[in-house]
């Protein structure tokens, strides 16, 4: 069997339906399932990687040429984000390994698992109606897994969730049935070239439920209120896969679509606004917050507004920047998940007040907290300073003075959030806990995605490199069109 | 102030909802790949029905993944569900008339649900269609008996089975084809398309149907039971 990326799908799926025959034999066994995918998926992964750099990768499903049947386009950019998500789903099993002690487990694994799929997925496909599909194998294995531990709170924010994701997904297809009816076909490339031939109100209004649809799961500004909620309430790993994974391949399919229908320069314009908007409202609505998970949360939403801002300037280098912080953000965002989600459970309360002091009683789990909250700062010697350098220089590159302004400003805001905790974590009294110990496999996660983000601030030019093909790949959609249609002349 | 601000927005989002909408031509003959699959569904694919050839095969990786829909549904459900020391249904038996009347249908409509997903690429309907019939009948003898109950265990296997034979076929034609779920029966030299309106035809189509069929079935048993289950 050749390599070849419908892998990253059939694989998981394969895996996901032998769960519960395994499960039968051996539920210790069960565990090992999602490792051993990911490790093998990263493998092909990176097998793959620089055959995409070279030509990007298409693949035809089921023999049937585009835009006839479904294909799936393995470009630098997908390759580039693939790879990111094997590396950071392997991480979080890791991490999930002791953390998930709550039956049923072999389902938390299955679920875990096609939550990943289906992000991968959305990364993958070149077609709009495949794209739907992955959005909803990624939403209902999310909604199910914010729920999980199965309490109060959970099941409320799962229902929020559930309520608000499915406007996105209606949205969602209400846009491929008007693109369907005005254009007769659904592959993205094609759709490229014949939504051109579609009349501008239409077209704008399409692009209206694009953007509410898919700025749901993106944690755009006004559409976000689910995401606090679901991130504190659903177990930490999970909430790790939402911020690091799930919103990124949203925001990957947003960006594809509106680079290859709609790149008007007002589109980015208000997708800028939008970001600054979504940064400077999650940045100080974070300051507010007396839960950790929840200041993460909205955190997690601040740096999303910092990625689309870079994005939405649209020039090669603002695009590289805009990867550059995904990454970034994939790393060092999981990195405070993990730590977070073990203070939590040393403290016994979701209280950022109830830290108080554990810096000398844990101080390994507190030291990581540390280092992700510097890294994300983006104090020099971390990679969250390349990131946002970068996109600080190419916003002021491109005369953008206000936005650098703001940019410096939601910087401040989220210095002083992150540093009050890390005051409380070593320099307030300790009171009394009882002393669990963290387990093994969990540092072990912290500490690979600590050697990572060390990595990439040391040698910042080196994945920038890299990130270049990725960012002409996505800016660039003639090149998109003919490697899709490149075989058939219309 | 709000609520004004709201039924405003409302109102004009309304407008232009309708507006588009109504533009959207309805009934007319099919153009673009719809056409396309119309003229070749019979000298592709082999299938009578070219509702089937969209679903199974120009379109099989959807459906793959909308099978994981509802696989995943019915992993959600039971974990936000699980109970360790199991539930009973809250229903009361049914009256005699219902008791002995569900006796008789429930093989016929599980028979019924059998003919729809084998015949899928032949006459409409499909696994889907065939599976959902099934858990009616499930669902009507849950409703007549209280004490009627499926085995769990052969359920999961028959999903997990099911499931793994629709991948375990789109490997196939990575393995032996040029890619995913291609028809590896069917051949690229179109010989083995076998007679059209045949039950032995279109290759892998009707295998995967029936693979959709017995999966869809089971899954909807076990939801269907799951939530049927309240007290303890």
């Amino acid at each position: 069997m050749n390599l070849t990326p419908v892998q990253f799908v059939a694989i998981p799926l394969f895996a996901a339906f032998l769960i519960p025959i395994v499960a039968k034999i051996s539920k210790e066994a069960v565990k090992y399932i999602p490792g051993i995918v990911f490790l093998y998926l990263a493998y092909v992964a990176f097998t793959l990687f620089p055959k995409a750099l070279e030509k990007p990768i298409v693949e035809i499903i089921a023999g049937f040429k585009p835009p006839f049947g479904i294909v799936l386009y393995f470009g630098p950019t997908a390759a580039f984000l693939v790879s990111m998500v094997m590396v950071v789903g392997f991480v979080i099993w890791l991490y999930s390994f002791k953390f998930i002690i709550r039956e049923p487990s072999e389902k938390y694994y299955m679920l875990f698992m096609m939550l990943i799929t289906g992000a991968t997925g959305i990364m993958l496909t070149g077609d709009v109606f495949n794209l739907f599909v992955f959005f909803e194998i990624t939403a209902i294995a999310a909604y199910s897994l914010t729920a999980f531990l199965r309490d109060k709170d959970g099941a409320e924010a799962a229902f929020k969730y559930l309520l608000i994701g499915s406007f996105s997904s209606t949205f969602f297809l209400l846009a491929i049935a008007l693109i369907y009816s005005n254009t007769h076909t659904l592959n993205m490339a094609d759709l490229a070239v014949k939504m051109q031939n579609v009349d501008v109100t239409t077209k704008l209004f399409i692009l209206i439920l694009f953007i509410s649809g898919l700025g749901i799961e993106s944690e755009l500004f006004p559409l976000n209120g689910w995401a606090p909620d679901a991130y504190s309430q659903a177990p930490t790993p999970v909430a790790a896969v939402f911020a690091g994974i799930v919103v990124k391949a949203s925001l990957y399919a947003l960006l594809r679509l509106v680079f290859l229908m709609f790149n008007w320069s007002e589109v980015f314009y208000l997708l800028l606004v939008l970001g600054v908007i979504t940064m400077l409202v999650g940045e100080m609505s974070a300051m507010r917050q007396h839960q950790i998970k929840r200041m993460l949360a909205f955190s997690s939403i601040g740096q999303m507004g910092l990625i689309v801002i870079a994005f939405s300037i649209a020039t090669v280098p603002s695009l590289q920047a805009g990867f550059f912080q995904m990454v970034n953000h994939v790393l060092i965002k999981s990195l405070l998940f993990f730590s977070a989600g073990y203070l939590v459970f040393h403290s016994g309360s979701k209280d950022i007040s109830a830290l108080d002091g554990l810096g000398k009683e844990k101080p390994i789990t507190s030291f990581f907290f540390a280092f992700g909250a510097l890294a994300i700062l983006g104090l020099p010697p971390f990679s969250g300073f390349w990131g946002k350098m970068f996109i600080l220089m190419a916003a002021g590159n491109s005369h953008l003075l206000l936005v650098v302004v703001l940019i410096l400003i939601s910087g401040i805001i989220e210095a002083v959030y992150y540093l009050r905790v890390i005051s409380r974590l070593y320099f307030y009294k300790e009171t009394t806990k009882e002393v669990r110990r963290t387990p093994v496999s969990g540092l072990v996660a912290m500490g690979i995605l600590t050697v990572l983000i060390i990595i990439l601030g040391l040698y910042p030019n080196t994945i920038l490199a890299y990130l270049k093909p990725a960012a002409n790949d996505l800016l660039h959609r003639t090149e998109y069109i003919n490697a899709v249609l490149g075989q058939i002349h219309l | 102030m709000r609520k004004a601000l709201a039924i405003l927005l409302l109102v004009i989002v309304g407008y232009y909802f309708i507006a588009i909408f109504l533009n959207v031509p309805f009934g007319n003959k099919p153009k673009g790949v719809g056409e396309y699959y119309l003229d070749k569904t019979p000298t592709q694919t082999g299938a009578a029905n070219a509702v089937t050839a969209i679903v199974v095969s120009y379109r099989g990786f959807d459906t793959l993944g909308e099978v994981t829909v509802l696989f995943l549904a019915a992993t959600g459900l039971g974990a936000i569900l699980f109970d360790k020391k199991g539930k009973k249904r809250r229903l009361q038996n049914a009256s005699i008339i219902v008791k002995e009347t569900s006796r008789v249908i429930y093989p016929l409509i599980v028979l019924l649900g059998a003919y729809v997903f084998i015949h899928g690429h032949l006459t409409p309907g499909g696994g889907f269609q065939g599976g959902a019939i099934i858990a009616t009948g499930v669902l009507l003898m849950f409703m007549s008996y209280r004490s009627f109950e499926t085995n769990h265990g052969a359920l999961s296997w028959i999903e997990s089975l099911a499931g793994i034979t629709f991948v375990s076929l789109g490997l196939s034609g990575l393995i032996w084809g040029t890619s995913f779920l291609q028809n590896i029966l069917v051949g690229g030299a179109q010989q083995n398309l076998g007679q059209l309106n045949h039950l032995v035809s279109a290759g892998i189509i009707p295998l995967i149907y029936i693979a959709v069929g017995f999966k869809v079935g089971a899954e909807l048993t076990a939801l269907l039971d799951n939530m049927l289950k309240t007290i303890k």
